[in-house]
């Protein structure tokens, strides 16, 4: 398929370099590693893309008993169809990804051999930048989900945010609305002038959000520096 | 010891067994992917969405045939097993993150906090 190389997210861009799919070479191309998908485009300008969640594992092959030269080696796991080829050619190489085994996943075995070696590890480092960009959304564990800013901690320890006058807890507390962040001013305030005795810092409560960072709120953490909270104005 | 520098990250690792991981930096460890290939290599990275990062890998794909990689990286999707080396004790090791995690988070007052860069590596 021809189509332009992408313009945006490029993290690393290779020239002079085959590519090898099982064991056929489709000619020499250019290799992008962009941000949203991997391309590689012969000379003619054909070529084709690999969106990262497809791609299992990539690596730095230098062992030449088992390749006779030094590439990136690339792991798919599907099939790969003919629509993302060239076209006839790739008949013939959709045969050679299926494994003997009937039950066996279908794999795709890429190989990017550039003619600069000293560049593998770069482009190894892009691949492996992308792939963090793309978690798996199928991800079992549902509890990644986590709402709320976040919180740019270097930004901060660079110095190069403002670190606000209201954040006097750690940093959960910047999960809070600007809304909620003055709703959390007006009940301390309030809560100073309070008679009652029964108001600890976790009754300090605006939002849901904040019931996530209980734990911060809390007075009996040890590493907790005591001054930490002298502002807070409760009575204990 | 590395500690993630992203907030999502960290509380991610704090609250799963992938704290774990990221206390093997360094360890010569075998990973078994979804595909029945393994990798044994050294740990040079473990992120919250287990993705692994490996160096001088040994790597055997399903068909057991062998070949030495420089450097490999896995998705966290494709990754069946991590192999526990024997010389690493679980429990101080996961204490070990948890207390790198905690000493980022309630590190100084309130202006001292996150102006120093955290000591990652002990």
């Amino acid at each position: 398929k021809r189509f332009p190389p992408p313009a945006e997210g490029v993290r690393h861009q290779q020239q002079d370099t085959e590519a090898v799919l099982g064991g056929r070479s489709l000619g020499s191309g250019t290799l992008y590693v962009a941000e949203s998908r991997l391309t590689w485009l012969e000379n003619s300008g054909v070529g084709f893309s690999l969106d990262y969640p497809t791609i299992s594992l990539h690596a730095v092959s230098r062992d030449l008993s088992a390749y006779p030269w030094e590439h990136l080696y690339v792991m798919v796991n599907a099939k790969f169809e003919g629509e993302e080829t060239k076209e006839a050619p790739m008949a013939e190489g959709e045969e050679e990804e299926e494994d003997s085994d009937d039950d066996a996943e279908p794999i795709a075995e890429f190989r990017f051999v550039p003619s600069d070696k000293s560049a593998l590890e770069a482009m190894f480092s892009a691949m492996c930048e992308c792939q963090t960009l793309h978690p798996d959304p199928d991800d079992e564990d549902s509890d990644n989900d986590y709402e709320g800013e976040e919180y740019d901690v270097e930004a901060h320890e660079l110095e190069q945010g403002d670190i606000p006058s209201f954040y006097t807890y750690e940093e959960g507390l910047s999960h809070l609305t600007a809304e909620g962040q003055a709703t959390l001013e007006r009940l301390e305030g309030m809560l100073a002038q309070s008679v009652s005795s029964q108001y600890n810092m976790a009754g300090v409560r605006t939002e849901d959000s904040i019931r996530e960072f209980e734990d911060g709120m809390e007075v009996d953490i040890a590493p907790v520096v005591a001054g930490q909270f002298e502002d807070a104005e409760v009575d204990h | 010891m590395e500690v993630s520098h992203s907030v999502k990250e960290r509380t991610i690792a704090e609250n799963s067994l992938v704290i774990l991981l990221q206390g093997l930096h360094g360890h010569v460890t075998t990973v078994d992917m979804r595909d029945e290939s393994t990798a044994t290599g050294r740990v040079t990275n473990v992120d919250a969405f287990m993705n692994v990062r490996l160096a001088e890998v040994t790597f055997t794909d399903r068909q057991g045939t062998v070949s030495h990689l420089d450097e490999f990286f896995v998705t966290g999707r494709n990754v069946r097993y991590v192999h526990i080396p024997d010389e690493v004790d679980i429990r101080a090791t996961i204490e070990r993150q948890l207390q790198a995690i905690h000493r980022i988070r309630y590190f100084g007052g309130r202006d001292k906090g996150r102006k120093e860069f955290p000591r990652a590596k002990h």
